[in-house]
């Protein structure tokens, strides 16, 4: 499966369909979807690396953490993440290394808050072919 | 599956057999435009969802202004026995206390119309908005931040944003007791911290409006409101800390549930025992999230009070009322000819107690209590009061807005943010915003008729219409 993501329609919010060749980088993608929400994410520099851990209950449980993690860097640390790399993924464990930077208000083009990440319609599935998620976000 | 029942003219009717598990039934008030909306998105099937919830009385109900939410409707209300029922972080939402403030002046429109655009870029200058934006606190430290969620409003004021009296106009005196700093986790504290005094970006806003129509002379003189009168209308949250707040305890609530047998037939209703350490946790943590939001509106309206006294010579507004849409209160109902004591989830709901209750304040309480009823960018705004009906059928409880109609994307693809504007100042109304996207998301064709909600919930008794409000100056993050 082609790696990316697309933006779903629903009436209040925002949601994101992510695809990848596995389960992990679908997830990545829908990290970096989310990330264009919040901000045109060509505008993130890789300069610095933070480590994220995660582990969940459930597949689900688990992208709804790992995408909260990347909302609170930037809503509560101001850190914008821009490329992802994953050393560890596992059904409910996630270890990853993310590169990005402080945010600036004059060179980040930031378009839209997100306020969180919901379990509204959560899907995580895989198949010989690929992975997909679906998400959406309260915004 | 039993299909929806119409009651009469704004009632419907959503029989336990609508879905498996249902205890209790469900009440949607709406009219016959208003009931298809509701019909095509999930609402009916939330409405359903959350009667299967343990523990709830009366009935599960759904404003005129419904549409799917998480969980929950937008638009829901639900009430749980304090003993035996349940809390859920859904049924409050992510916006904890997203509520609104309406201030009212002694000035005519025609005083302010000649300086608005003034005024208006005074306000942006002065109050903090858009996506991304820090509060004019720098450096807020932990210990302040715990008092702002233990105090609220009265924090606020004795910072010396505003008054005193203030604080008897707003809900709960701008402060919920229970609050506790120490349930907040850091991480909440983490992005609130740089968010206090901030108005926020989405369907969050401030807008100067003047009363165009007044339905209730009596209601209309004791709020002191008056035709053609300069009021302006603040509408925000509690943030990035209310959000946070609300995704670590459904994070909680989905761990814990297991411990107490519940089983939910959708995720978004992880839910606990009131009467349970992570009941009370989540209760106290709402409730501090609740008091940022209650300080965030009273600084706002400090500064507004400022722009005013800055551009137009006077800045002596009042609170009208401030109250909330998405909050869980403890409150006594009547309930089959007994009072008891319930826990009533509103979410996307406001609160509208009649006259004689003592949570009104005293000066009002002859008449009973404000509700005020935003509508979208450009639109108009109502202003309501409470009514005995409300506390029989809906646990005192009416509309909050308009509620949302089309998607944001969708919204967008209607029309630039350019011809949006031009064509809001053609209808006079002036709009500053931090972006351009901001805007058309919040394009009124994106909303349902606020007009069309508040007539529901007027002739269904559960609020009296007093005065009409319509913009003419929106600030907009």
């Amino acid at each position: 499966m082609e790696p990316g993501f697309h933006i779903l329609e629903h009436p209040a919010d925002v949601g994101i369909e992510a695809t990848g060749v596995d389960l992990q980088d679908a997830f990545r993608q829908a990290a970096l979807g989310m990330v264009s929400v919040i901000v045109d994410p060509l505008t993130i520099s890789p300069s610095v690396t933070k480590e994220i851990i995660i582990d969940g209950i459930d597949a689900e449980n688990l992208l709804v953490r790992w995408l909260s993690e990347i909302l609170f860097l930037y809503d509560g640390e101001d850190f914008l993440v821009g490329e992802i790399r994953f050393d560890e993924f596992a059904p409910t464990l996630l270890k990853a290394l993310v590169k990005g930077e402080p945010v600036s208000q004059v060179k980040h083009l930031l378009r839209t808050d997100v306020k969180a990440v919901t379990y509204h319609q959560v899907h995580v599935s895989q198949n010989a072919e690929g992975a997909t998620v679906r998400v959406f976000l309260d915004i | 599956m039993s299909a929806l029942q119409k009651l009469d003219e704004y009632r419907y009717l959503v029989p336990k057999g609508f879905r498996d598990g249902m205890r209790i039934e469900g009440l949607i008030f709406a009219s016959a435009d208003l009931i298809h909306a509701i019909e095509n998105d999930q609402t009916l099937m939330q409405v359903a969802n959350v009667a299967t919830l343990p523990g709830l009385v009366g009935r599960s109900l759904a404003m005129p202004d419904a549409h799917q939410g998480y969980g929950f409707a937008i638009g829901g209300v639900a009430a749980a026995d304090v003993r035996n029922g349940v809390v859920s972080a859904g049924g409050v939402g992510f916006d904890i206390n997203c509520g609104v403030r309406l201030l009212r002046s002694d000035f005519r429109r025609s005083d302010v119309s000649p300086k608005l655009d003034v005024l208006l870029n005074q306000m942006f200058r002065d109050i903090p908005c858009g996506t991304g934006k820090k509060g004019l606190i720098a450096g807020l430290s932990y210990e302040e931040l715990d008092r702002v969620l233990e105090q609220g409003a009265r924090w606020a004021v004795e910072k010396g944003y505003g008054r005193e009296e203030d604080l008897d106009h707003i809900e709960e005196g701008g402060c919920l007791r229970h609050a506790d700093s120490n349930s907040v986790s850091r991480r909440a504290k983490e992005r609130g911290r740089d968010q206090l005094g901030t108005l926020g970006s989405g369907n969050h806003f401030a807008e100067v409006q003047y009363v165009t129509d007044v339905f209730d002379q009596e209601a209309a003189g004791g709020f002191r409101l008056f035709k053609d009168q300069i009021v302006i209308l603040i509408h925000t949250g509690s943030r990035g800390l209310g959000h946070q707040v609300c995704t670590d305890y459904l994070e909680t609530m989905q761990h814990a549930m297991k411990k107490y047998n519940i089983a939910i037939v959708d995720r978004q209703l992880a839910c606990v025992p009131i009467q349970s350490p992570e009941g009370q946790n989540y209760l106290n943590a709402m409730a501090a999230a609740a008091n940022f939001a209650f300080a965030n509106r009273q600084m706002i309206t400090h500064w507004i009070r400022e722009a005013c006294e800055r551009v137009l010579g006077r800045g002596n507004l009042d609170v009208v009322y401030d109250v909330c849409h998405n909050i869980a209160k403890e409150e006594t109902h009547r309930i089959g000819g007994a009072e008891r004591r319930v826990l009533v989830h509103r979410k996307g709901a406001t609160r509208a107690f009649p006259k004689n209750r003592p949570e009104v304040p005293s000066d009002y309480r002859a008449i009973g209590q404000p509700v005020l009823i935003p509508g979208s960018m450009g639109t108009c705004s109502y202003v309501l009061v409470g009514t005995e009906r409300a506390m029989e059928e809906t646990f005192g409880s009416s509309c909050h807005g308009a509620g949302r109609a089309k998607s944001r994307h969708a919204a967008k693809k209607d029309m630039s943010a350019d011809d949006l504007v031009e064509e809001l100042r053609e209808r006079g109304i002036h709009v500053r915003g931090a972006s351009k996207s901001g805007l058309t998301e919040e394009n009124p064709r994106a909303y349902k008729d606020v007009s069309a909600v508040v007539e529901v919930v007027h002739n269904a008794g559960l609020a009296r219409k007093v005065a009409k409000l319509v913009p003419i100056g929106v600030i907009k993050g």
